[in-house]
């Protein structure tokens, strides 16, 4: 009796976690996202959460992250979450760009993807390595989410009960966030040859299908509902949030997930290993 | 009733602007390997490459144990050695093989002695704990055999198996493929006539995507005429010729190339030719290399005439 489906996703998944953790390219790739991070949030991060503490200390009506258009970040009790949240609504989705692009492509070229469809589904295949893909990320946004924890504990650490909450939430968002743009890079992944054509791809489809659907939303705006179709088009508006609040608009990544998702699917199943 | 393990119905494949397969019908029972030849762009690595699910036909249907290729009940009972693939450079050999064992449904300690077992049978123990890009072309190739066996899968696909082998690992590959006959049916593609002649009773010869069915083995039913093939060391030809052309119930000789001489004969009129011949290299102190019944397989398939 062959394995089931969610059995097949499992060994996939796990895979492609080693070949995140447990390879030397993978390795490298860690090491450059860790070192990028520390610097983040032992520079921009750490000094712009001081300066929040500082301007809510003085209770000043209007400081310089206001200026700068970043006032929402007032509505998280922690300074540090709030810098962090919008630091890291930029970062993932790139991060995710470039981490999710070789989901098929480079194992499909090579011909390795002909081994493993001699033995599971090509359905099983392509929601494996996504699931897979997602599972490293989900591990990189908690590690980035509990450091930002850790430096908020460490200037204040009577923070360490009340902050649980706000950080879960930081987490299940972000992981919602990179979701669409993880969905894309399997989709394109699924298509063309190399990560670098699919990251390519990316951001030409990103940048026109974006620039299209505003072009057409300002002249009709009946058609502004399309704007649901761009990964990322919630991001603006999830700065403004904050907490709970983000996950009112969580139907907008699941949706664009589930869509690009099924073309990618489409694709898998056609192509020609 | 015995159903067959292959079934394709008016099967057709075009790549842009070129025709790979046309309406290609066949069906195959399991059994003894079958060789799959032709020439250069016949159609061969179209036609397993379908077959495994790596491709999707233009028309026509195939059934494998009646089930379409790739589907998930075919899961660890059809393998393949695809031509060209490689594996992932990332991981070593035994992680691979470990892996696909899994997907095959093996918990992990069977998977790892099932992975064990595979690279043994091809000598391929000492590369066991290597990465993929430091073996040598023969020792990947060997590695790409080996997963085909996993699990010991009832229907295997070799594409080109032996080329690029050292003599020594093609009798290797000879001996595995023929333990397992009895379990597993093996489909050959290769262009080493010989090897194939060694392994296959049967042949798919593909011409401009068209197929027909060869039987390799002489027929046992009385023929009108019959062939033996005698490969001579260096000798006149022409005085060979002449001298067995002589011979009651000879019917033609020719010499399709050079030092080898095919003998068409009547057994009605002399059924022992065999030692005819042989009398007869004797008395000229010729001497000769192989003497074999009937055609070689290119003969039969490549020369017809």
């Amino acid at each position: 009796m062959p394995p089931g489906f969610f059995n097949h996703l499992l060994l996939i998944s796990l895979f492609e976690l080693k070949r995140a953790f447990a390879t030397r390219r993978g390795l490298l790739s860690l090491i450059t996202f860790a070192v990028v991070w520390s610097f983040i949030l032992l520079y921009p991060l750490r000094f712009a959460a001081e300066l929040l503490a500082q301007e809510k200390s003085l209770k000043q009506d209007f400081g310089f992250l206001d200026f700068i258009g970043l006032w929402s970040i007032h509505n998280w009790p922690i300074p540090e979450f709030g810098v962090f949240w919008q630091v890291a609504l930029m970062i993932f989705p790139i991060v995710s760009i470039t981490l999710a692009a070789d989901q098929t492509c480079s194992d499909r070229e090579r011909g390795t993807l002909r081994f493993i469809v001699l033995r599971s589904s090509r359905d099983r295949v392509f929601f494996g390595r996504f699931a897979g893909v997602m599972l490293i990320q989900a591990l990189l946004i908690t590690a980035a989410a509990f450091s930002t924890f850790a430096l908020a504990l460490y200037r204040d650490a009577t923070l360490f009960s009340s902050a649980w909450p706000d950080l879960l939430a930081l987490i299940v968002n972000l992981i919602l966030v990179v979701l669409p743009f993880t969905a894309l890079m399997a989709t394109l992944s699924a298509q063309v040859k190399s990560a670098r054509q699919a990251t390519l791809w990316a951001i030409l489809i990103w940048t026109f299908l974006a620039g299209l659907i505003n072009g057409f939303a300002y002249y009709l705006p009946a058609l502004a509902f399309l704007k649901l179709l761009i990964p990322g088009y919630q991001l603006t508006e999830l700065t403004q949030l904050s907490g709970w609040q983000t996950l009112q608009l969580a139907y907008i990544p699941l949706l664009q997930s589930f869509i690009l998702l099924a073309f990618g699917r489409w694709i898998m199943a056609r192509q020609a290993l | 009733m015995k159903s067959p393990i292959i079934q394709c119905q008016q099967l057709s494949h075009a790549y842009v602007g070129k025709v790979a397969l046309s309406n290609v019908t066949f069906e195959l029972d399991a059994g003894e390997p079958v060789g799959l030849v032709g020439p250069n762009g016949a159609g061969k690595t179209t036609l397993l490459n379908i077959l495994s699910g790596f491709l999707r036909p233009t028309s026509g249907q195939v059934r494998l144990f009646g089930h379409s290729p790739g589907a998930v009940p075919l899961n660890g009972k059809v393998s393949a050695l695809p031509q060209d693939a490689r594996l992932d450079p990332s991981f070593t050999v035994t992680e691979q093989l470990v892996f696909y064992a899994r997907l095959q449904g093996m918990a992990r300690q069977q998977a790892m002695l099932e992975a064990g077992r595979v690279l043994d049978a091809f000598a391929l123990k000492e590369v066991a704990h290597e990465k993929p890009p430091v073996l040598s072309h023969g020792m990947a190739k060997r590695v790409a055999i080996a997963q085909a066996l996993i699990g010991l899968p009832a229907l295997v696909l070799l594409d080109e198996p032996t080329a690029g082998l050292d003599p020594v690992n093609v009798r290797t590959v000879r001996a595995v493929i023929a333990e397992l006959t009895s379990t597993t049916t093996f489909i050959i593609s290769s262009h080493d006539l010989a090897e194939l002649d060694r392994l296959c009773q049967q042949v798919l010869l593909l011409e401009n995507g068209r197929l027909q069915i060869e039987t390799i083995r002489e027929d046992e039913q009385p023929a009108a005429s019959r062939f033996i093939t005698l490969q001579m060391e260096p000798c006149p030809a022409l005085d060979l010729m002449a001298s067995l052309k002589a011979l009651d119930g000879v019917v033609q000789v020719t010499n399709p190339q050079k030092n080898e001489f095919i003998v068409e004969y009547n057994p009605g009129v002399q059924l022992n030719m065999d030692q005819l011949l042989m009398q007869v290299i004797h008395s000229h102190h010729w001497h000769y290399r192989q003497l074999s019944h009937g055609k070689t397989l290119e003969e039969k398939l490549f020369f017809k005439g």
